[in-house]
């Protein structure tokens, strides 16, 4: 990890995305151990994956990760607490008004 | 996490009625945190309660509720004013943006776990979730809009939380989630012709969910008392109440029609569910924000001005805007600072935090 260069690596994924009735998520989950840490950017190869109502969709696909510069990784560390309101289902909308 | 709403005109939809169809995009975010402190979690000495919470969610209370019965009554969506549409489907957007995007975070927390007591937990959690968002994309399905989960083959970046944020924050965000639901649904009980859309009948037994998650969250907070008593931390906890409150009130405000049609006093509506949170949150946290103290009404009131000012100054741009931005938001600021210096009141936090769900 540079301090200031990005690396990228690539990363076989499993991706699931259901939309259902009975629930609706989206998942990625690297097969190789990759292990994604603040500041990393993750992009998963191909066509959007699209799952219609009623279905989920499994597949496997390449993901290239970017490795953050260990500067990136600081900044993204002392930061990021700044964004945890928008765990909070009422602040999702930027807007103030509609 | 933010949701953007494109509207796309029905060709590729629906070719014969030309009608107009409005898809969704999703476009959470994606967060780590410090699983190593994750792991280091020891549940031992609350083992008791823990236990007994995690055999609640293990038997799903909810399991069934979720079904559309023939209490659904049917929405007449073409015919509702257009105002009122417009705010009750981005009620529902962000209700479900924020189901999704709990779904993420806790499924990434339970999956980059290595601790039993916590993966367990995440992953009931991610699944209660994921079902309300299913329930919620099927109410916004009848409104003709769909939501789009291509998301994820765009460029993520990965936002870092600290634990004991993401305990504060999600504790805080359930709980509420769950005094704003109870206080809807009640209401609506004694004023059934404000019911504008049959999903608020769904909200007594669902919004139960919301409490045991921060009644898991509370659980969690206790098992280091440094969390909730450290001088530090109290001034965390106040910044967080503070804050978690007062986007309510400004969120809550950018509704009218909404909580008109619902027959529902934004400010008294949300003074009350303040008054829950409150009284829910004493099972944990050490102090609580004054808000019958003058000084509360009135800075959320500057607040609320002040970022609309800085809203408006935003869509304006230029460099009038920027400087009408950059006064407002010293506004906001100050605003902001006059909450949090509202002297607090203090409670004495019980031993055994649990509670049951009794409005």
């Amino acid at each position: 990890m540079g301090l200031i260069t990005r690396e990228k690596e690539t990363a076989p994924c499993m991706v699931e995305v259901s939309h259902k009735f009975e629930s609706l998520h989206a998942h990625v989950k690297f097969l190789n151990g990759a292990v994604v840490n603040p500041g990393d950017e993750v992009l998963v190869h191909g066509a959007p994956v699209m799952a219609p109502y009623g279905e989920v969709v499994i597949e496997e696909r390449t993901a290239t990760i970017t490795r953050a510069s260990t500067v990136e990784r600081l900044w993204t560390k002392l930061t990021g607490d700044f964004e945890v309101m928008e765990l909070c289902e009422f602040s999702f909308s930027e807007e103030v008004t509609l | 996490m933010n949701a953007h709403t494109e509207t796309r005109h029905g060709a590729a939809v629906n070719e014969t009625t030309q009608k107009a169809s409005e898809t969704t995009l999703l476009d959470p975010r994606f967060y780590t945190t410090d699983f190593d402190e994750l792991d280091r979690i020891d549940v031992t000495p609350i083992r008791e309660e823990w236990d007994k919470l995690i055999a609640e969610l293990r038997s799903d209370p909810n399991k069934t509720h979720f079904k559309k019965t023939a209490d659904w009554d049917p929405v007449d969506w073409e015919g509702m004013e257009p105002e009122l549409k417009k705010e009750l489907v981005d009620f529902l957007v962000s209700s479900l943006t924020a189901e999704f995007s709990g779904c993420v975070l806790y499924k990434e927390m339970k999956r980059r776990g290595n601790n039993p007591d916590i993966c367990e937990l995440f992953n009931y959690m991610a699944r209660d979730e994921a079902r309300h968002a299913g329930f919620i994309n099927d109410a916004l399905r009848e409104a003709d809009i769909g939501v789009n989960l291509g998301f994820l083959t765009k460029a993520k970046k990965y936002t870092y939380f600290r634990p004991k944020f993401i305990y504060y924050a999600t504790y805080l965000s359930e709980k509420i989630g769950y005094a704003r639901y109870i206080t809807i649904y009640r209401h609506l009980e004694k004023h059934p012709e404000h019911r504008i859309h049959p999903i608020f009948k769904w909200f007594e037994q669902w919004c139960n969910d919301e409490f045991r998650h921060g009644e898991a969250f509370a659980l969690l907070m206790k098992t280091d008392p440094k969390l909730t008593e450290s001088p530090i931390n109290k001034l965390w906890i106040r910044f967080f109440l503070v804050a978690v409150f007062s986007v309510m009130h400004v969120r809550d405000h950018a509704r009218p029609a909404f909580h008109n049609a619902l027959g529902i006093n934004v400010d008294e509506y949300d003074q009350e569910v303040f008054r829950k949170t409150s009284e829910i949150a004493r099972q944990v946290f050490p102090i609580e924000i004054d808000i019958d103290n003058p000084r509360w009404q009135r800075g959320l009131d500057r607040l609320r001005v002040a970022m609309g000012d800085m809203d408006r100054a935003k869509r304006q741009g230029g460099i009038g805007g920027a400087v009408a931005r950059f006064t407002a938001g010293a506004r906001s600021g100050l605003a902001f600072l006059s909450l949090y210096t509202i002297p607090v009141k203090k409670n004495v936090v019980p031993a055994n935090p649990r509670l049951e769900p009794a409005y």
